[in-house]
């Protein structure tokens, strides 16, 4: 009797357990599912496509592209006509290779990739100082610092936008590609500014004093403590927050829109991956096989600093 | 004790010149932060409301224009519609949010095999770019290939057609609404599970000599340690909630809640930053409204 409730309460409880995490994951079954099937496939309920289709992350990734669009007359005029060089020939296949043009996934990648990792460093070094400041160093107003930087939370991107559109747009930095980009990227480390500063602080106040205090002793500087023992004593949560301010600049959608609306050749991912939806190239797999692209290396990159991660998100602040 | 007083034990008895030396030394490292917040966050906040009172040109100068943009917004019905449609989709996702994340936390809370990686899967909505979600969202609501209306409709017999639920505008703020809560239920989940974790085991033993059963122990124990944390949870879920964007932007069109109603004013067709900022400030206006009366009701500061 005893064992037989127990045995019912037992799975009851992995049920649920199942429940939420079918929850949690199902769209991202779908997504992977989605982008490895055929077409005739899609309204097949089955989460398992009936036939592999990886041409869509070919297409993306750009492999075995070369031949397949050119058509055979232009092959086998290519083949025909000796006077043509080497160069010239491959000038006129790439001609056919438009795929390119589609969803160009590495130069997408490659912005985001810079956007991201620079915000990032720049907001975590910036931060590293500042979070020591208020955590360690004793002086009148750090309190008020340190709460108006709780403010920054209750901001939203949207009352933010406008006013520093029209800032960067009078001071001429929205009109070269270059400034557009350095603007977007010091947003970005606008963005994730509180947040790093928030979970360092917090981490910098469980290191315990004297170990800094032996280390003033023996000679050395206040800077020298920093650099010498604060930071290689915390390199782990240094590295956590650098990953999420680069996630949080990763994902980042609203202000790429408006500041590289006029430099195509700029676009981050997920404005990539919104044109693609909006044009007449949106076809189901090669959106799902976007979205992977987009998504996977954020999930790995999360997937190493998880449990650092949310130790420092429940500890203090955590903006979004 | 905390360390800050080992520090002032430590250093500032050794007099005023250390005192001095120090504060420099703190103001020295803070500065940079305080610089950049002060300079990109709190004066382009002040900038929108002097914006709001302004025709803005991106080229050329502004045109003073007193309050006539504020009263445009509040007298234009599109206005009301957007705040109405942003009460519900904040209310609905917050409570959302922290009901699915108050459960799972619960169930969390107990050890079984696997749970390192039950815990990872489901933070991954959370950190997931919402842009490359939101595809495969539209894609399980797809009326044609959509596994969704293959249950409802096929299955279940619950819809007389075929419908697109995103793109059609009864249904769409409901999709957003279940969208909000999936992607932010890990944040309560994690916070609440922390709360969770703290609460004295003991209390729990004293109850169970008291005969209190598994919702009673809910009722009388857990619920009272925590409600301050989901106090403060519900609070910043609402604020941020309150203050999305790309969530639903990027979901559907049809769902105009107050920042998308902003950006669309301020960025799209004749761009008109001057109501833009008006709305932005007004939608603020409202927000610290609802932040006191809050803090004074539910935290009871």
């Amino acid at each position: 009797m005893v064992t037989s409730t127990n045995l019912l309460k037992k799975s009851i409880f992995a049920l649920s357990i199942f429940i939420v995490v079918l929850f949690a994951i199902f769209p991202f079954i779908q997504m992977l599912s989605t982008s490895l099937k055929y077409q005739w496939d899609w309204g097949n309920p089955s989460l398992i496509p009936s036939k592999l289709n990886i041409d869509a992350y070919k297409e993306l990734l750009n492999i075995g592209q070369a031949e397949k669009e050119v058509p055979q007359s232009v092959l086998n005029l290519l083949e025909e006509n000796t006077e043509l060089s080497k160069k010239q020939k491959k000038e006129i296949l790439d001609k056919y290779k438009s795929t390119g043009d589609v969803f160009p996934f590495f130069k997408f990648f490659f912005n985001s990739l810079i956007l991201a990792f620079s915000s990032a460093f720049i907001s975590v070094l910036i931060a590293i100082f500042g979070a020591y400041s208020f955590s360690r160093v004793r002086y009148k107003g750090r309190g008020i610092i340190q709460r108006s930087v709780l403010l920054v939370y209750m901001f939203g991107p949207i009352l933010l936008l406008i006013p520093l559109y029209i800032l960067s747009a009078k001071f001429g930095l929205i009109s070269t590609s270059v400034g557009a980009f350095i603007t977007l990227m010091t947003i970005y480390m606008v963005l994730t500014l509180p947040v790093s500063l928030y979970m360092l602080g917090n981490y910098f106040r469980t290191i315990p004093y004297s170990i800094e205090e032996s280390a003033l002793i023996e000679g050395c500087s206040r800077f020298g403590v920093i650099w010498r023992i604060v930071i290689p004593l915390s390199i782990s949560i240094i590295v956590t927050v650098f990953i999420y301010a680069f996630m949080i600049a990763w994902n980042e959608y609203l202000f790429a829109s408006v500041f590289l609306k006029s430099f195509a050749e700029l676009n981050t991912l997920p404005l990539g991956l919104r044109q693609l939806f909006v044009s007449k190239n949106a076809i189901w797999d090669r959106i799902m096989a976007a979205s992977m692209l987009s998504a996977i290396p954020v999930i790995v990159l999360f997937m190493l600093i998880q449990k650092q991660l949310t130790g420092g998100m429940t500890a203090g602040g955590v903006k979004e | 004790m905390n360390s800050d007083s080992v520090i002032s034990k430590s250093i500032f008895t050794r007099g005023s010149i250390l005192e001095d030396r120090e504060k420099k030394f703190g103001w020295f490292l803070i500065l940079p932060s305080l610089i950049i917040i002060v300079s990109l966050v709190l004066y382009p906040i002040v900038y929108n409301i002097f914006l709001s009172f302004f025709e803005v040109k991106v080229t050329g100068n502004n045109e003073f224009t007193g309050i006539q943009n504020h009263l445009n917004i509040i007298t234009d019905p599109a206005f009301w519609q957007s705040v109405t449609t942003s009460i519900v989709y904040v209310l609905f996702t917050t409570l959302g949010t922290t009901l699915v994340g108050l459960c799972v936390a619960l169930l969390m809370n107990r050890k079984f095999p696997l749970r390192g990686l039950v815990r990872s899967l489901i933070l991954l909505p959370y950190v997931a770019p919402v842009i490359a979600v939101v595809y495969s969202w539209q894609f399980i609501f797809d009326p044609v290939n959509g596994i969704f209306m293959h249950i409802a409709y096929d299955k279940l017999h619950l819809f007389t057609e075929r419908i697109n639920l995103i793109r059609s505008p009864d249904t769409s703020i409901y999709v957003a609404i279940l969208f909000g809560i999936w992607k932010n239920f890990p944040f309560s989940y994690l916070m609440i599970l922390a709360g969770l974790q703290a609460i004295d085991t003991g209390l729990y033993e004293a109850a169970e000599i008291d005969g209190c059963k598994g919702w009673q122990k809910f009722r009388y124990i857990t619920f009272p340690e925590i409600y301050f944390l989901l106090g403060s949870i519900i609070l910043l879920r609402a604020i941020w909630n309150f203050n999305k964007f790309e969530e639903v932007f990027l979901l559907t069109q049809n769902v105009k809640v107050l920042p998308i109603y902003t950006y669309l004013k301020a960025f799209t067709g004749i761009m008109d930053i001057g109501h833009g900022a008006a709305i932005a400030m007004i939608q603020f206006i409202l927000l610290i409204g609802f932040i006191l009366i809050y803090v004074k009701r539910v935290l009871k500061w």
